[in-house]
Protein backbone atom coordinates (compact mmCIF):
# COMPACT_ATOMS: atom_id res chain seq x y z
CA UNK A 1 0.00 0.00 0.00
CA UNK A 2 1.57 3.44 -0.67
CA UNK A 3 1.88 5.58 1.82
CA UNK A 4 2.64 9.50 2.28
CA UNK A 5 4.85 11.36 3.58
CA UNK A 6 2.58 13.16 5.77
CA UNK A 7 1.80 9.94 7.81
CA UNK A 8 5.50 9.85 8.77
CA UNK A 9 5.12 13.63 10.01
CA UNK A 10 2.14 12.56 11.81
CA UNK A 11 4.05 9.65 13.54
CA UNK A 12 7.05 12.02 14.29
CA UNK A 13 4.52 14.20 15.71
CA UNK A 14 2.93 11.41 18.14
CA UNK A 15 6.17 10.82 19.42
CA UNK A 16 6.78 14.33 20.32
CA UNK A 17 3.33 14.37 22.18
CA UNK A 18 3.56 11.64 24.26
CA UNK A 19 6.58 13.50 25.75
CA UNK A 20 6.11 16.93 26.88
CA UNK A 21 8.03 19.95 28.21
CA UNK A 22 7.96 20.57 31.66
CA UNK A 23 5.39 23.61 32.53
CA UNK A 24 6.07 27.05 31.74
CA UNK A 25 6.47 27.93 35.42
CA UNK A 26 9.54 25.65 35.90
CA UNK A 27 10.86 27.17 32.80
CA UNK A 28 10.57 30.65 34.13
CA UNK A 29 11.91 29.65 37.26
CA UNK A 30 14.88 27.99 35.81
CA UNK A 31 15.38 31.11 33.98
CA UNK A 32 15.49 33.37 36.24
CA UNK A 33 17.88 31.21 38.46
CA UNK A 34 20.40 31.26 35.58
CA UNK A 35 20.11 34.74 35.06
CA UNK A 36 20.85 35.49 39.01
CA UNK A 37 23.69 32.49 39.03
CA UNK A 38 25.13 34.58 36.14
CA UNK A 39 25.14 37.39 37.83
CA UNK A 40 26.88 36.46 41.10
CA UNK A 41 29.32 34.71 39.25
CA UNK A 42 29.99 38.12 37.38
CA UNK A 43 30.21 39.87 40.66
CA UNK A 44 32.33 37.64 42.09
CA UNK A 45 34.59 37.84 38.87
CA UNK A 46 34.73 41.40 39.29
CA UNK A 47 35.74 41.52 42.59
CA UNK A 48 38.55 38.66 42.22
CA UNK A 49 39.82 41.26 39.31
CA UNK A 50 40.04 44.17 41.91
CA UNK A 51 41.71 41.91 44.64
CA UNK A 52 43.94 40.90 42.25
CA UNK A 53 44.75 44.29 41.01
CA UNK A 54 44.74 46.16 44.35
CA UNK A 55 47.13 42.99 45.57
CA UNK A 56 49.50 43.73 42.76
CA UNK A 57 49.52 46.97 43.10
CA UNK A 58 50.20 46.58 46.97
CA UNK A 59 53.20 44.46 46.00
CA UNK A 60 54.84 46.94 43.87
CA UNK A 61 54.56 49.71 45.92
CA UNK A 62 55.84 47.51 48.68
CA UNK A 63 53.43 49.66 50.72
CA UNK A 64 50.85 47.49 53.55
CA UNK A 65 47.65 48.50 52.26
CA UNK A 66 45.74 46.18 54.81
CA UNK A 67 44.17 42.83 53.93
CA UNK A 68 42.77 42.88 50.85
CA UNK A 69 38.44 42.38 51.92
CA UNK A 70 36.01 39.00 50.70
CA UNK A 71 34.68 39.11 47.39
CA UNK A 72 30.96 41.34 47.38
CA UNK A 73 28.57 39.50 48.60
CA UNK A 74 25.00 39.94 47.19
CA UNK A 75 25.01 40.55 43.11
CA UNK A 76 23.83 44.07 43.54
CA UNK A 77 24.64 46.51 40.50
CA UNK A 78 27.98 48.39 40.63
CA UNK A 79 28.56 51.27 39.08
CA UNK A 80 32.09 52.08 37.55
CA UNK A 81 32.92 55.66 39.00
CA UNK A 82 34.47 58.38 36.43
CA UNK A 83 38.69 57.86 36.57
CA UNK A 84 39.26 61.47 38.76
CA UNK A 85 42.71 60.94 36.96
CA UNK A 86 44.15 59.15 33.80
CA UNK A 87 47.22 57.75 35.83
CA UNK A 88 44.82 55.74 37.98
CA UNK A 89 45.89 52.14 37.48
CA UNK A 90 43.05 50.69 39.95
CA UNK A 91 39.47 50.08 38.69
CA UNK A 92 37.19 51.68 41.13
CA UNK A 93 33.87 50.06 41.59
CA UNK A 94 31.80 51.50 44.21
CA UNK A 95 28.06 49.92 45.52
CA UNK A 96 25.02 51.79 43.99
CA UNK A 97 24.47 55.49 45.31
CA UNK A 98 21.70 57.72 44.81
CA UNK A 99 23.02 60.74 42.66
CA UNK A 100 21.75 63.94 44.36
CA UNK A 101 20.20 65.68 42.09
CA UNK A 102 20.78 69.60 41.25
CA UNK A 103 18.92 72.00 42.86
CA UNK A 104 17.32 74.99 40.87
CA UNK A 105 20.08 77.57 42.49
CA UNK A 106 23.12 75.04 41.65
CA UNK A 107 22.89 73.33 38.35
CA UNK A 108 23.62 74.97 35.06
CA UNK A 109 20.64 76.29 33.39
CA UNK A 110 19.29 75.54 29.51
CA UNK A 111 17.44 78.22 29.69
CA UNK A 112 16.10 80.73 32.46
CA UNK A 113 14.40 79.50 34.71
CA UNK A 114 10.81 80.63 35.62
CA UNK A 115 7.62 80.67 32.90
CA UNK A 116 7.75 77.94 30.29
CA UNK A 117 9.12 79.37 27.67
CA UNK A 118 7.60 79.00 24.16
CA UNK A 119 7.58 76.22 21.97
CA UNK A 120 9.99 76.64 18.83
CA UNK A 121 7.18 75.93 16.47
CA UNK A 122 4.17 78.18 18.34
CA UNK A 123 4.31 81.79 18.94
CA UNK A 124 3.04 81.35 22.34
CA UNK A 125 3.68 79.91 25.77
CA UNK A 126 1.67 76.21 25.84
CA UNK A 127 -0.45 75.90 28.92
CA UNK A 128 0.23 73.87 31.68
CA UNK A 129 -2.10 70.78 30.99
CA UNK A 130 -3.39 68.83 34.00
CA UNK A 131 -3.97 65.35 32.18
CA UNK A 132 -2.36 63.44 29.40
CA UNK A 133 -4.93 62.32 26.70
CA UNK A 134 -4.27 59.55 24.12
CA UNK A 135 -3.64 62.36 21.36
CA UNK A 136 -0.90 64.14 23.21
CA UNK A 137 0.92 60.90 21.85
CA UNK A 138 2.17 61.04 18.24
CA UNK A 139 1.34 58.72 15.85
CA UNK A 140 3.03 56.32 14.19
CA UNK A 141 3.30 55.90 10.16
CA UNK A 142 0.97 52.73 9.32
CA UNK A 143 3.61 51.70 6.72
CA UNK A 144 6.26 51.08 9.48
CA UNK A 145 3.86 49.76 12.44
CA UNK A 146 4.79 46.24 13.66
CA UNK A 147 1.96 46.60 16.31
CA UNK A 148 -0.43 48.68 17.72
CA UNK A 149 0.77 50.26 20.49
CA UNK A 150 -0.12 49.68 23.78
CA UNK A 151 -0.22 51.64 27.19
CA UNK A 152 1.59 50.72 30.36
CA UNK A 153 1.03 51.14 33.85
CA UNK A 154 4.60 52.19 35.61
CA UNK A 155 7.66 50.95 34.77
CA UNK A 156 10.47 53.04 33.66
CA UNK A 157 10.71 55.99 30.88
CA UNK A 158 14.57 56.36 31.71
CA UNK A 159 17.20 54.21 32.25
CA UNK A 160 18.44 54.15 35.50
CA UNK A 161 21.61 56.30 35.61
CA UNK A 162 23.28 55.22 38.45
CA UNK A 163 20.83 55.68 40.46
CA UNK A 164 19.52 59.37 39.84
CA UNK A 165 16.46 60.73 41.34
CA UNK A 166 14.80 62.75 38.78
CA UNK A 167 11.22 61.50 39.64
CA UNK A 168 10.18 64.18 42.22
CA UNK A 169 9.10 67.52 40.12
CA UNK A 170 7.19 64.86 38.05
CA UNK A 171 2.96 65.46 37.95
CA UNK A 172 1.67 62.97 36.13
CA UNK A 173 3.02 60.18 33.53
CA UNK A 174 2.02 57.83 30.75
CA UNK A 175 3.67 55.87 28.78
CA UNK A 176 3.36 53.18 26.47
CA UNK A 177 5.37 50.70 24.19
CA UNK A 178 6.00 51.46 20.37
CA UNK A 179 6.91 48.59 17.96
CA UNK A 180 8.06 49.63 14.58
CA UNK A 181 9.70 48.24 11.42
CA UNK A 182 12.83 50.48 9.88
CA UNK A 183 11.31 49.29 6.21
CA UNK A 184 7.72 50.44 5.22
CA UNK A 185 5.48 47.80 4.29
CA UNK A 186 7.14 44.52 5.86
CA UNK A 187 4.90 41.90 5.45
CA UNK A 188 2.83 40.17 8.53
CA UNK A 189 4.86 38.40 10.64
CA UNK A 190 8.21 40.07 9.79
CA UNK A 191 9.81 40.75 12.95
CA UNK A 192 10.15 44.26 14.08
CA UNK A 193 13.06 45.90 13.86
CA UNK A 194 12.80 47.65 17.23
CA UNK A 195 10.84 49.18 20.32
CA UNK A 196 10.28 52.11 21.90
CA UNK A 197 9.11 53.43 25.36
CA UNK A 198 7.65 56.54 24.44
CA UNK A 199 6.38 58.69 27.75
CA UNK A 200 4.98 61.89 28.55
CA UNK A 201 4.73 63.46 31.64
CA UNK A 202 3.74 66.71 33.09
CA UNK A 203 5.81 68.96 35.57
CA UNK A 204 5.34 71.22 38.00
CA UNK A 205 4.83 74.84 36.40
CA UNK A 206 7.95 76.10 35.44
CA UNK A 207 10.20 73.26 36.79
CA UNK A 208 10.72 71.21 33.60
CA UNK A 209 13.54 73.00 32.46
CA UNK A 210 15.02 71.78 36.01
CA UNK A 211 14.32 68.80 35.52
CA UNK A 212 15.82 68.48 31.93
CA UNK A 213 19.19 70.12 33.37
CA UNK A 214 19.03 67.42 36.08
CA UNK A 215 18.89 65.18 33.79
CA UNK A 216 21.58 66.17 31.49
CA UNK A 217 23.53 66.05 35.11
CA UNK A 218 22.55 62.59 35.69
CA UNK A 219 23.85 61.30 32.46
CA UNK A 220 27.05 63.55 32.69
CA UNK A 221 27.86 61.76 35.92
CA UNK A 222 27.20 58.17 35.02
CA UNK A 223 29.06 57.69 31.83
CA UNK A 224 29.50 53.99 32.74
CA UNK A 225 27.53 51.78 34.51
CA UNK A 226 27.50 47.87 35.27
CA UNK A 227 24.03 46.33 34.25
CA UNK A 228 25.42 42.48 33.92
CA UNK A 229 28.44 42.36 36.28
CA UNK A 230 31.52 42.21 33.96
CA UNK A 231 29.89 44.47 31.50
CA UNK A 232 28.90 47.80 31.45
CA UNK A 233 26.75 50.48 29.38
CA UNK A 234 28.53 53.53 28.55
CA UNK A 235 26.16 56.78 28.30
CA UNK A 236 27.02 60.29 26.64
CA UNK A 237 25.31 63.23 26.04
CA UNK A 238 25.03 64.94 21.70
CA UNK A 239 23.75 67.83 20.76
CA UNK A 240 19.80 67.45 21.54
CA UNK A 241 18.45 68.53 18.37
CA UNK A 242 16.45 71.32 17.08
CA UNK A 243 12.67 69.97 19.07
CA UNK A 244 10.46 71.89 21.33
CA UNK A 245 11.43 74.09 23.96
CA UNK A 246 14.44 72.07 24.20
CA UNK A 247 15.56 68.74 23.84
CA UNK A 248 18.51 65.73 24.93
CA UNK A 249 19.77 62.75 22.84
CA UNK A 250 21.65 60.37 25.19
CA UNK A 251 24.09 57.75 23.58
CA UNK A 252 23.88 54.63 25.27
CA UNK A 253 26.65 51.92 24.24
CA UNK A 254 25.69 48.35 25.72
CA UNK A 255 27.64 45.05 25.39
CA UNK A 256 26.03 42.96 22.49
CA UNK A 257 24.09 40.04 23.35
CA UNK A 258 23.39 37.17 20.76
CA UNK A 259 21.17 34.05 21.84
CA UNK A 260 21.65 35.06 25.42
CA UNK A 261 25.29 34.82 25.69
CA UNK A 262 27.65 38.02 25.95
CA UNK A 263 28.63 38.51 22.45
CA UNK A 264 31.83 40.38 20.39
CA UNK A 265 31.05 44.52 19.61
CA UNK A 266 28.21 46.47 21.05
CA UNK A 267 24.97 48.17 19.74
CA UNK A 268 24.01 52.01 20.22
CA UNK A 269 20.48 52.74 22.02
CA UNK A 270 19.82 56.38 21.20
CA UNK A 271 16.88 58.44 23.85
CA UNK A 272 15.72 61.43 22.76
CA UNK A 273 14.30 63.93 25.23
CA UNK A 274 11.92 66.84 24.50
CA UNK A 275 10.59 69.45 26.62
CA UNK A 276 7.89 71.58 25.69
CA UNK A 277 6.35 74.21 28.02
CA UNK A 278 6.00 71.68 31.58
CA UNK A 279 5.47 68.66 29.34
CA UNK A 280 8.38 66.30 28.46
CA UNK A 281 8.31 63.55 26.04
CA UNK A 282 10.76 60.85 25.87
CA UNK A 283 11.83 58.43 23.50
CA UNK A 284 13.92 55.70 24.71
CA UNK A 285 14.80 53.38 21.46
CA UNK A 286 15.05 49.72 22.90
CA UNK A 287 16.15 47.41 19.66
CA UNK A 288 15.12 44.45 19.08
CA UNK A 289 17.50 41.50 19.54
CA UNK A 290 20.48 43.40 18.99
CA UNK A 291 19.41 45.95 16.75
CA UNK A 292 21.08 49.55 17.06
CA UNK A 293 19.21 52.30 16.81
CA UNK A 294 18.73 53.98 13.70
CA UNK A 295 19.33 58.20 14.08
CA UNK A 296 17.04 59.29 11.12
CA UNK A 297 14.21 56.87 12.62
CA UNK A 298 14.78 58.60 15.68
CA UNK A 299 14.85 62.07 14.61
CA UNK A 300 11.54 61.06 12.45
CA UNK A 301 9.80 59.88 15.86
CA UNK A 302 11.08 62.65 17.93
CA UNK A 303 9.70 65.60 15.18
CA UNK A 304 6.28 63.48 15.38
CA UNK A 305 6.02 63.25 19.20
CA UNK A 306 6.86 67.36 19.59
CA UNK A 307 4.02 68.17 16.56
CA UNK A 308 1.19 65.97 18.40
CA UNK A 309 2.24 67.92 21.75
CA UNK A 310 2.19 71.04 20.50
CA UNK A 311 -0.87 70.50 18.41
CA UNK A 312 -2.18 69.15 21.86
CA UNK A 313 -0.93 71.93 24.11
CA UNK A 314 -2.48 75.06 21.28
CA UNK B 1 7.06 43.80 34.16
CA UNK B 2 6.76 40.84 32.61
CA UNK B 3 2.99 39.27 32.74
CA UNK B 4 4.15 35.86 33.65
CA UNK B 5 0.27 34.79 33.34
CA UNK B 6 0.30 35.58 29.57
CA UNK B 7 3.51 33.92 29.27
CA UNK B 8 2.50 30.66 30.92
CA UNK B 9 -0.78 30.83 28.39
CA UNK B 10 1.37 31.52 25.54
CA UNK B 11 3.30 28.69 26.41
CA UNK B 12 0.68 25.71 27.20
CA UNK B 13 -1.14 27.08 23.80
CA UNK B 14 1.94 26.62 21.55
CA UNK B 15 4.98 24.18 22.91
CA UNK B 16 3.70 21.24 21.88
CA UNK B 17 3.73 22.19 18.14
CA UNK B 18 6.78 23.42 18.73
CA UNK B 19 8.69 20.71 20.10
CA UNK B 20 7.16 18.88 17.33
CA UNK B 21 8.65 21.57 14.77
CA UNK B 22 12.16 21.89 17.03
CA UNK B 23 12.12 17.40 16.82
CA UNK B 24 11.71 18.17 12.54
CA UNK B 25 14.36 20.07 12.55
CA UNK B 26 17.22 19.49 14.76
CA UNK B 27 16.40 15.34 14.27
CA UNK B 28 17.10 14.51 17.86
CA UNK B 29 14.34 15.02 20.58
CA UNK B 30 16.69 15.73 23.42
CA UNK B 31 18.84 18.85 21.50
CA UNK B 32 14.94 19.74 19.95
CA UNK B 33 13.90 19.79 23.85
CA UNK B 34 16.93 22.02 24.65
CA UNK B 35 16.60 24.15 21.76
CA UNK B 36 12.73 24.83 22.36
CA UNK B 37 13.65 25.54 26.04
CA UNK B 38 15.87 27.79 25.30
CA UNK B 39 14.01 29.27 22.98
CA UNK B 40 11.22 30.15 25.50
CA UNK B 41 13.32 31.36 28.05
CA UNK B 42 15.27 34.07 25.59
CA UNK B 43 10.82 35.12 25.18
CA UNK B 44 10.82 35.09 28.56
CA UNK B 45 13.77 37.02 29.47
CA UNK B 46 12.53 39.62 27.29
CA UNK B 47 8.23 39.02 27.52
CA UNK B 48 7.90 42.48 28.25
CA UNK B 49 8.92 43.23 24.55
CA UNK B 50 7.27 40.00 23.35
CA UNK B 51 4.23 40.48 24.56
CA UNK B 52 3.54 42.82 22.29
CA UNK B 53 4.68 41.06 19.34
CA UNK B 54 2.78 40.56 16.53
CA UNK B 55 3.70 36.75 15.62
CA UNK B 56 5.22 35.83 18.91
CA UNK B 57 5.49 32.15 17.48
CA UNK B 58 7.01 32.48 14.26
CA UNK B 59 9.43 34.57 16.27
CA UNK B 60 9.68 31.47 18.63
CA UNK B 61 10.47 28.93 15.40
CA UNK B 62 13.03 31.71 14.27
CA UNK B 63 15.00 30.89 17.12
CA UNK B 64 14.53 27.75 16.92
CA UNK B 65 15.76 27.45 13.41
CA UNK B 66 18.76 29.50 14.31
CA UNK B 67 19.94 28.03 17.60
CA UNK B 68 19.76 24.64 15.39
CA UNK B 69 22.13 25.46 13.20
CA UNK B 70 24.10 26.35 15.49
CA UNK B 71 23.76 24.89 18.31
CA UNK B 72 26.58 23.57 20.40
CA UNK B 73 28.14 26.67 20.92
CA UNK B 74 25.03 28.58 21.84
CA UNK B 75 23.46 25.58 24.47
CA UNK B 76 26.22 25.13 26.61
CA UNK B 77 24.62 26.97 29.53
CA UNK B 78 21.08 25.60 28.98
CA UNK B 79 22.95 22.23 29.22
CA UNK B 80 24.72 22.98 32.02
CA UNK B 81 21.93 24.01 34.17
CA UNK B 82 19.79 20.48 32.37
CA UNK B 83 22.67 18.76 33.70
CA UNK B 84 22.87 20.21 37.37
CA UNK B 85 18.43 19.47 38.12
CA UNK B 86 19.29 15.52 37.72
CA UNK B 87 19.00 13.20 34.92
CA UNK B 88 16.05 12.92 31.96
CA UNK B 89 12.94 11.03 32.84
CA UNK B 90 12.92 7.44 31.45
CA UNK B 91 10.73 8.01 28.63
CA UNK B 92 9.43 5.68 25.62
CA UNK B 93 11.38 5.29 22.59
CA UNK B 94 10.16 7.15 19.36
CA UNK B 95 7.86 4.87 16.98
CA UNK B 96 9.84 3.65 13.80
CA UNK B 97 8.18 5.64 11.25
CA UNK B 98 9.66 8.94 13.17
CA UNK B 99 12.82 7.28 13.37
CA UNK B 100 12.73 6.26 9.54
CA UNK B 101 11.33 10.07 8.85
CA UNK B 102 14.30 11.77 11.17
CA UNK B 103 17.04 9.58 8.95
CA UNK B 104 15.84 10.56 6.09
CA UNK B 105 15.25 14.24 6.91
CA UNK B 106 19.31 13.84 8.29
CA UNK B 107 20.33 13.92 4.32
CA UNK B 108 18.00 16.97 3.42
CA UNK B 109 19.14 20.48 3.45
CA UNK B 110 18.29 22.56 6.64
CA UNK B 111 16.23 24.93 4.43
CA UNK B 112 14.39 21.89 3.14
CA UNK B 113 13.92 20.55 6.85
CA UNK B 114 12.63 23.53 8.19
CA UNK B 115 10.11 24.14 5.00
CA UNK B 116 8.96 20.65 5.18
CA UNK B 117 8.52 21.15 9.01
CA UNK B 118 6.03 24.48 9.10
CA UNK B 119 4.08 22.54 5.56
CA UNK B 120 3.42 19.32 7.49
CA UNK B 121 3.23 20.22 11.34
CA UNK B 122 2.47 23.91 11.61
CA UNK B 123 0.45 23.89 8.65
CA UNK B 124 1.40 26.92 6.86
CA UNK B 125 0.47 27.95 3.05
CA UNK B 126 3.56 28.42 0.33
CA UNK B 127 3.11 31.92 1.12
CA UNK B 128 3.33 31.65 4.70
CA UNK B 129 6.30 29.82 4.77
CA UNK B 130 7.96 32.35 2.53
CA UNK B 131 6.86 34.97 4.38
CA UNK B 132 8.53 33.32 7.81
CA UNK B 133 11.70 32.09 5.98
CA UNK B 134 11.64 35.90 4.15
CA UNK B 135 12.17 33.98 1.01
CA UNK B 136 10.60 33.80 -2.50
CA UNK B 137 7.77 32.04 -2.97
CA UNK B 138 9.22 30.12 -5.61
CA UNK B 139 11.56 28.90 -3.80
CA UNK B 140 9.86 27.21 -1.11
CA UNK B 141 8.17 26.09 -3.87
CA UNK B 142 11.12 24.02 -5.11
CA UNK B 143 12.20 23.46 -1.45
CA UNK B 144 9.05 21.97 -0.57
CA UNK B 145 8.84 19.70 -4.15
CA UNK B 146 12.33 18.60 -4.10
CA UNK B 147 12.45 17.89 -0.12
CA UNK B 148 9.67 15.21 -0.95
CA UNK B 149 10.87 13.90 -4.04
CA UNK B 150 13.93 12.96 -1.35
CA UNK B 151 11.78 12.07 1.04
CA UNK B 152 10.12 9.33 -1.27
CA UNK B 153 13.36 7.87 -2.14
CA UNK B 154 14.25 7.82 1.40
CA UNK B 155 11.05 6.54 3.27
CA UNK B 156 9.89 3.36 2.44
CA UNK B 157 6.29 3.11 0.61
CA UNK B 158 6.08 6.48 -0.60
CA UNK B 159 5.70 6.89 -4.27
CA UNK B 160 7.07 9.47 -6.01
CA UNK B 161 4.71 9.49 -8.70
CA UNK B 162 2.17 10.84 -5.86
CA UNK B 163 3.90 13.48 -4.93
CA UNK B 164 4.42 14.99 -8.49
CA UNK B 165 0.29 14.33 -8.66
CA UNK B 166 0.16 16.22 -5.37
CA UNK B 167 2.76 18.28 -5.39
CA UNK B 168 2.46 21.42 -2.97
CA UNK B 169 0.97 23.56 -5.38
Amino acid sequence: MSRDVSDFYRSLAADVDGRPLDGPGELRRRTDRRARVRAAGGVFLVALLVAGAATGTRLVLAADQGTVGPPAGPPVPTVIAPSPSPSTVTPSTVTPSRATPSSATSSPKATPTGRPSATSSGTHDPRTPRSIPDRAFFTQPASTMAAEPTFQQGGEVLPDFCGADLDGRVVQTRSRVLTYHLTPDQPEGTVPYGTYRNSISIHRPGRADDWMADLRRAVRECPEQETVPGRSDRHRLLPGGDFGDEAVLIEVREPAWEAGEPAEGEVLRLIRVIRIGDVVTVLWEMGWEGTSSDRRQVDDYSRRAERAISNWLD
Amino acid sequence: MRDADSFDDFYRSTSRRMLRYGYAVAGDYTEAQDLVQEAYARAWRQWGQMSVHPAPEAWLRLVVARLATDRWRRLHGWRAALVRSGPPEVVQPPGEDGVLLLDALRQLPAAQRQALALHYLVDLSVEEIAREMQVPVGTVKSWLSRGRVRLAALLPGVSAEELEANDVA
